[in-house]
């Protein structure tokens, strides 16, 4: 799995350097200036950080894919499994690292400029609204990609992207407007629960189209 | 003889194509060379694809070692090296990434060896694999499948496109690596020169079936070719003949002895044959 990850990492990795510089210097933007429409400045900064990672970490795949890797991986000593896995796994990580980017804007942003929201769960919600839309990004994307989209990648991702929204805007309509804190994160940590249970589940599906794939 | 590597009646077909891999059967006993020699097409990467369970085989079965490798055989996989032609691994890392990949893929990586093969070869450590010529790309995936310490190198049309200073170099090196009685080498090619310099045996393919498998001494010492005049031909035995060709005022025949057939058939003149004609007659020629 060590060795995946890596691979995974390396595939990603002047995207993400590139991602980063410009994630840096919106965070600039967003902490320094004080803008008029805090809210949606401070928001768009959040949902980009932790979508544009993970949007990143599966448009990688499509990297490996162009060279014999995804039949030489096949060689060494790991199972189909762990490759489906890793992919995951790697997601999640870039995930994490979209959400620390997130998290220190936000939080110097309401030192230097105060709590921008109406609420004190919005920012919980607005990760909860970016794992979400990440995690189901994931979801949709990977057994895709190993079903047919090799060659479609781009199609897929965009396809992914959409959909994740769409379920996400769905989500949101199904919210309650007349909830109390309590409540509202709640609600969030079991549309978390919900998404992650069909993270797996697309991970154990992806993992059984892998099984028959041939390179 | 064991033999690390055994095929019997392995087959594969594939719904968008009419090529199919038809009961291909052969060995690869241990210490030896396998030349796996056919034209471009004729099932050579399918039959690797098959034994390394890249492709999913219908029918028939791939012994590795005395067993049937499944995927979850990481360790035979540990013992076993890989080659493709070109492009083995991603352009845009670095030869330091492709070791740091191996080394959390492979048990047994060995940084001291990859190392020192990169000196042998004269690969540049920190440069990215895209700037890397044909040649050192190739050497570079050698490197990599032999600093694991396998026991069964495979490589599938490695050495194509090389030019002769480095397959001559790549040479040593599978000679050395089978110096071990328990290594071997099964190599995919359709370049038979180099193959008469290193193989033990040679198994031909042709048209997703095996043709046959000869031992090289016995392929150069024993298989000739008989040039035969038209008036000649008819009168050969069908059972000493592998294959034939006709060509304008001459049909030449592949037999098994040579100097048996030289001995019965005195007016007939029987040339050595090399690994290029014999592919030559399997191919083109007529078999009896």
């Amino acid at each position: 799995m060590k060795g995946l990850l890596k691979n995974n990492f390396y595939a990603a990795l002047s995207n993400m350097k590139a991602f980063s510089i410009i994630m840096l210097l919106l965070g600039v933007f967003v902490v320094v200036i004080n803008h008029k429409i805090p809210t949606l400045v401070v928001a768009g900064y959040m949902l980009l950080g932790m979508i544009g990672f993970s949007l990143i970490s599966i448009a990688s795949l499509r990297k490996e894919s162009t060279a014999k890797w995804s039949k030489y991986k096949l060689t060494t000593p790991v199972k189909r499994s762990a490759i489906v896995k890793s992919h995951f796994l790697s997601l999640l990580l870039w995930l994490f690292i979209g959400m620390v980017f997130a998290g220190i804007g936000t939080v110097l942003s309401i030192i230097l400029h105060g709590y921008p929201f109406s609420k004190i769960t919005d920012v919980f919600m607005l990760f909860v609204a970016g794992v979400v839309i990440s995690l189901l990004m994931g979801t949709i994307f990977f057994p895709l990609f190993y079903l047919d989209g090799e060659k479609r990648n781009e199609v897929y991702i965009i396809l992914s992207l959409i959909c994740a929204i769409k379920i996400s805007t769905f989500i949101d309509v199904l919210f309650p407007g007349s909830m109390n804190t309590m409540q509202i994160v709640l609600f969030g940590i079991i549309i978390l629960v919900c998404v992650l249970f069909a993270f797996v589940l697309s991970c154990l599906l992806t993992v059984v189209i892998y099984r028959k794939k041939e390179y | 003889m064991e033999n690390i590597l055994e095929l019997k009646q392995v087959s594969k077909t594939f719904p968008k194509s009419d090529f199919k891999l038809d009961d291909v059967t052969f060995s690869l006993p241990y210490g030896a060379i396998l030349g796996f020699v056919g034209e471009n097409g004729a099932g050579k990467t399918t039959t690797i694809g098959c034994i390394m369970n890249t492709i999913i085989k219908n029918s028939g079965t791939v012994k590795l070692f005395g067993k049937e490798m499944l995927d979850t055989d990481t360790t035979m996989r540990e013992k076993i090296g890989v080659v493709y032609d070109s492009d083995n691994f991603p352009v845009y890392w670095t030869v330091k990434q492709l070791s740091n990949v191996m080394e959390g893929l492979y048990v047994q990586w060995d940084n001291f060896l990859f190392q020192k093969y990169l000196e042998q070869f004269h690969l540049p450590a920190k440069q990215k694999i895209k700037h890397f010529s044909r040649g050192m790309a190739v050497k570079l995936a050698i490197a990599a499948a032999l600093a694991h310490h396998p026991q069964l190198l495979i490589l599938d049309e490695a050495t194509n496109g090389l030019d002769p200073i480095v397959r001559d170099e790549i040479q040593d090196i599978f000679l050395e690596f089978v110096q071990e009685e328990n290594h071997s080498i099964l190599l995919s090619s359709h370049i038979t020169g180099d193959l008469e310099k290193i193989a033990d045996y040679i198994t031909f393919i042709h048209n997703g079936k095996v043709m046959m498998t000869v031992s090289k001494d016995d392929l150069l010492y024993n298989y000739a070719v008989l040039r035969c005049r038209e008036s000649q031909f008819p009168a050969l035995d069908r059972e000493d003949i592998l294959a034939y060709r006709k060509r304008d005022f001459q049909t030449d025949v592949l037999v098994s002895d040579g100097k048996a057939a030289q001995r019965k058939y005195k007016d007939v003149v029987a040339d050595h044959v090399s690994i290029d004609e014999i592919m030559l007659l399997l191919i083109k020629g007529e078999r009896v």
